[in-house]
């Protein structure tokens, strides 16, 4: 997978500064405070897992990056930008793309429109072919029903459509929302395998998952959240050696 | 959130044949008919009721794809479809007849500049306040109410500044031509015919081909999702709206080349249809829309054949309910789970 | 009475039956009030029009108090109300006229009204019940405006029929129905039907069987005595169990089917009340003693289910006492508006300004009222409050609170009930149909 070629003009990230910042951000809904004043840096490159139980706050905090909620208090950084206040529609032009929970494809339209609306805000005829050929290589399955309607496919297919998708917008950041959720094992091994290579053709990775093994398997770094917070942060595989982590995340 | 695919295979067989059953009661009923009135009758009567039917369906088309994107039935799109049959009547009134041709087109794009700039306005002032309200104790009703309200201030607008008084279009267009197999057809009603047929494929173009389609369909299949690939969603429903009225203003015209008149109420008269007729062929859905219109343009013709007597819209109810009960989402509506 | 009035009603009739001292003297005071207007209402108000408006106003509030229940409780919506008032009224209107016959005609006594109301405005129920029921099933079964739908058709095809009949058969009901049978069965049976529905007098209205006006027997004790009983009663619903439950509904449907209140029952049952409640309103209109002998369908169109919409919008969706002030705001707007198009000032303004349309005006009036209510205050007047409010609204118990996005499958809803559980929520799990898939192809994937 080639390394995207961003098309908006970016300001240059000086060297080291993080790709994404959020500190002390607080999100909260109908009463209820979801986040409660968490912090986190995702440096350019890296492939980062945030796992917890139900409820911890995990889809939260990528709905939030994805201004999907409102941010309370705290500060949101991407590319050195203050992102807080950008509408959802913008923040895939600044080179984010969320794959949401649940997959959220577009089910009466084919699978090719599906990832064409991916490229919304990249219509550019041949760079549009050549992401497109990218997420083929990538997913081949998405070649052979590129003209069934996207709610025809499988629960894995529609995932890696879903994941196909972000990508038409060559993005710098792709945030993932329990991708191998309700999904047979061997094509969620499949779908980390992907996103491993989506990960070395350069792009950063945020990934949410409730399978902990897989996550921490996967990722370089890890956030542990409980309740709205961040309990633990490391490199996953220190982490995945943790007994605590594995008393309560790693069923043993 | 995640709309479940038609997918059993039990669901989608007895699905096929309720709608072979279904035709096949249509072609029995269309075939008893045809016997008994005779072949010049009925080709009159079909081109009479496609004629109709395709008026109907481009009132019908805006209905759904407000729908469509907003998940809303834009009552006042009937009063868009009326205003746009004044600013019609006016402007023919203003340029007069001596070239029908250019009167025929000036009338239409003014018509339509007309119209969409009423849906937008609608759209900007009523509508586009109520939206991400998020919920609360009457998060369906407000918005029902709202296009109740702006169908009824618009109506008794026209009411109060034009006078309910009835109007007709000069005649634009006269004289008939030879139809093989058919017989002796009114110019108008070919031109009319040709005109929605035409209209109905740009618009297939538009919805299909072009970005803004594309996104709009996006939209009515998961606004939150089109927002992710950074769809703009107001600009796609203030497009969507003023596309919509568009095509009511088309219809709107057509509707009085073909001898109709134009007053106040015709928007509950003639919009009434249309919504069934958008409901009937599934409501979102664009094909369904012009299904609806067509079916419902020839029901009304051949209703007119029998010895009932009273309003056609008594019949078109009586179909619209029946048709509900076997299929809820209508003829070519999507039987996916609906979003909560 | 009715399959309606299941569990709800009867819990307040549970309540009903043990009232206070205070409760007893309320309708002990009541009971005199209405009995001294029925006897003498025309001494107080000599002018008939004032009696009429004043009944009409009544009425009004039964319509705007009915229409509450679904529109403003359920949270449902529905814009054919006057369809099933015209149901009430015209049923009432011939059960009335044929009892009136049957008891031998002559005078309307208050006597006689004790046989006569009461079992009319029962069929009135009945019947329009019955339709609520047939009309709200199928709709209320479905997601989405179904309802807004169906409701809009019943009403116009009730009026439309009655309307467009043709008269000039002169051929009895019984006649009709003698050949069903001898002729074949449907071919005859819908010849009774038509028969039957020209039998109501077409456009120009029904005036009893023998066209010489209808007897009018609901006098103020009947129409001020049952818009008090039926006002406290749609009270006491509000604030049951069953109130509550609606309330529910309303707010998180899947929550609330979550913790057992069914939504199609309970949606049915409220609907069905809901006609029931305009059907006895309409049965009141058809008899009101100061009304016209007449019922006719262009009092039931959609104007009037318009009408009824911004009484209830207009005093608050979901409070009794709301669309009581919205029924009577209404009524007497309408009534003023008459009154003043009549008036020497408004004819002379009316020949110079040929164009001024006072009706049209009002309509404009209040569609517009009702759209700024709709931007601004949604909850119209006094919201779901009550006007003397005592009992708070207790809110039904669900699972779990309510965020602000509705997202069934958002398992981050609810992070109090977070432990370190892994197993999804109950409500979310029942949403993910989709979800659940072992990844096999769901339709004819290529070879």
């Amino acid at each position: 997978m080639r390394v995207n070629h961003p098309t908006r003009a970016k300001a240059v990230l000086p060297e080291g500064a993080p790709l994404l910042e959020i500190a002390d951000v607080r999100v909260s809904y109908g009463g209820i405070k979801a986040l409660k004043g968490i912090s986190m840096k995702v440096m350019a490159g890296e492939v980062v897992a945030i796992i917890g139980a139900n409820g911890a706050g995990k889809t939260t905090t990528l709905k939030m990056l994805a201004r999907l909620l409102p941010v309370d208090s705290g500060t949101v950084r991407f590319r050195g930008e203050d992102v807080r206040d950008v509408p959802t529609e913008e923040i895939v032009a600044r080179g984010m793309s969320l794959v949401p929970e649940g997959r959220a494809i577009f089910p009466n339209l084919t699978v090719r429109e599906n990832l064409e609306l991916g490229a919304y805000l990249h219509r550019d005829k041949v760079t549009m072919a050549e992401t497109m050929a990218d997420v083929v290589e990538l997913f081949p399955r998405l070649g052979e029903r590129m003209v069934q309607e996207g709610g025809t496919l499988s629960g894995g297919e529609q995932q890696m459509l879903a994941i196909g998708r972000a990508m038409m917008a060559r993005p710098e950041l792709l945030l993932l929302d329990e991708p191998s959720l309700g999904i047979a094992p061997k094509l969620a091994a499949q779908i980390f395998k992907a996103i491993r290579t989506i990960a070395k053709s350069g792009v950063t990775v945020v990934v949410v998952e409730q399978n902990t093994r897989m996550a921490l398997g996967s990722s370089e770094r890890a956030y542990v959240l409980r309740t709205g917070e961040v309990a633990l942060e490391g490199v996953s595989a220190v982490l995945a050696e943790d007994p605590e982590i594995q008393k309560a995340y790693l069923g043993g | 959130m995640v709309a479940v695919p038609d997918n059993q295979a039990a669901g989608a067989s007895r699905a096929r044949l309720l709608r072979l059953g279904a035709m096949a009661l249509g072609l029995l009923l269309f075939i008893y008919v045809a016997r008994s009135v005779g072949p010049q009758k009925l080709g009159e009567t079909l081109v009479t009721g496609l004629t109709q039917g395709a008026m109907i369906a481009l009132v019908a088309l805006g209905y759904t794809m407000v729908y469509g994107v907003l998940k809303l039935i834009n009552f006042a799109h009937s009063e868009v479809f009326m205003m746009g049959a004044y600013v019609g009547v006016f402007v023919l009134g203003a340029i007069g007849i001596a070239n029908p041709l250019l009167s025929f087109v000036c009338t239409i794009v003014v018509a339509i500049i007309g119209s969409s700039l009423l849906g937008i306005t609608v759209e900007r002032i009523a509508y586009r306040p109520l939206r991400g309200r998020g919920r609360g104790a009457l998060v369906r009703v407000t918005p029902l109410v709202t296009a109740l309200g702006v169908s009824v201030l618009l109506q008794n607008a026209a009411q109060l500044f034009f006078s309910a008084r009835y109007r007709s279009y000069p005649q634009l267009i006269t004289g008939s031509m030879d139809i093989p197999g058919v017989g002796p057809v009114g110019k108008s009603r070919v031109i009319i015919l040709v005109v929605a047929v035409l209209v109905m494929i740009g618009l297939e173009l538009i919805v299909k081909k072009t970005w803004f389609g594309k996104a709009m369909r996006a939209l009515s299949s998961n606004e939150e999702a089109a927002r992710l690939m950074g769809v703009r969603t107001s600009w796609v429903i203030s497009s969507t709206f003023a596309l919509g009225s568009s095509l009511a203003a088309v219809g709107a015209v057509l509707f009085c080349i073909d001898q109709s008149s134009v007053y106040p109420t015709m928007g509950t008269a003639i919009g009434t249809r249309a919504f069934v007729a958008a409901v009937l062929g599934g409501i979102g859905s664009i094909p369904g829309a012009m299904l609806g219109g067509l079916l419902l343009g020839v029901l009304g013709e051949l209703v007119k054949l029998s010895s009932y007597s009273g309003s056609i819209d008594a019949p078109v109810f009586v179909v619209l309910i029946a048709v509900l009960l076997v299929r809820p989402a209508g003829l070519l509506g999507s039987n996916r789970a609906e979003k909560v | 009475m009715m399959p309606a009035s299941g569990k709800g009603v009867a819990s307040v009739g549970k309540k009903a039956r043990e009232p206070s001292k205070r409760g007893w003297a309320f309708a002990a005071a009541a009971l005199v009030v209405v009995v001294v207007l029925e006897l003498g209402l025309e001494r107080m108000i000599p002018d008939s029009s004032i009696r009429q408006l004043l009944m009409l106003a009544a009425c009004n509030v039964l319509v705007a108090l009915s229409l509450n229940v679904i529109n403003g409780m359920a949270g449902q919506f529905s814009i054919g109300h006057a369809g099933f008032v015209g149901l009430g009224a015209y049923t009432s209107a011939v059960v009335s006229a044929h009892l009136h016959e049957a008891m031998g005609g002559g005078e309307v006594t208050f006597a006689k009204s004790f046989v006569v109301v009461p079992i009319a405005l029962l069929a009135s129920a009945v019947v329009a019940g019955t339709f609520g029921y047939l009309v709200g099933l199928p709709s209320l079964r479905l997601k989405g405006d179904y309802l807004a739908i169906v409701t809009l058709g019943f009403a116009e095809i009730f009026r439309l029929l009655i309307a467009t009949a043709q008269l000039g058969e002169k051929e009895t009901i019984g006649e009709a129905a003698a050949k069903i049978g001898k002729d074949g069965v449907v071919g005859p049976f819908f010849h009774m039907l038509q028969v039957g529905i020209t039998s109501l007098g077409g456009q120009n209205g029904y005036a009893g069987p023998k066209n010489q006006g209808l007897p009018l027997y609901a006098g103020p004790f009947w129409v001020f005595g049952l818009a008090l009983v039926l006002g406290v009663l749609a009270y006491r619903l509000k604030f049951s169990g069953w109130g509550r439950a609606l309330r529910a509904l309303r707010e998180d449907e899947i929550a609330a089917a979550a913790v057992g209140v069914d939504p199609t029952r309970y949606k049915v049952r409220s609907f069905v009340i809901a006609a029931v409640g305009a059907g006895i309103a309409g049965g009141l209109m058809a008899m009101n003693r100061d009304g016209t002998p007449t019922v006719q369908p262009d009092n039931y169109n959609f104007q009037a289910s318009f009408d009824a919409i911004t009484m209830v919008i207009l005093g608050g969706s979901g409070s009794v006492t709301g669309a009581a002030i919205g029924g009577v705001l209404i009524t007497f707007t309408v009534k003023a508006i008459e009154a003043v198009q009549s008036t020497r000032v408004v004819q002379d303004l009316k020949s110079s300004v040929p164009w001024l349309d006072l009706n049209a005006l009002r309509m404009m009036l209040y569609a517009a009222v009702l759209i700024a209510l709709m931007i601004w205050r949604p909850e119209g007047l006094l919201g779901e409050r009550e006007l003397f409010q005592k009992q708070k609204l207790r809110p039904l118990k669900l699972p779990k609170p309510s965020p602000d996005h509705p997202k069934p499958d958002e398992p981050d809803r609810a992070p109090a009930a977070a432990a370190n559980e892994p197993a999804k929520p109950v409500v979310a799990a029942a949403d993910e149909p989709a979800k659940s898939d072992g990844d096999e192809p769901e339709k004819g994937a290529p070879p």
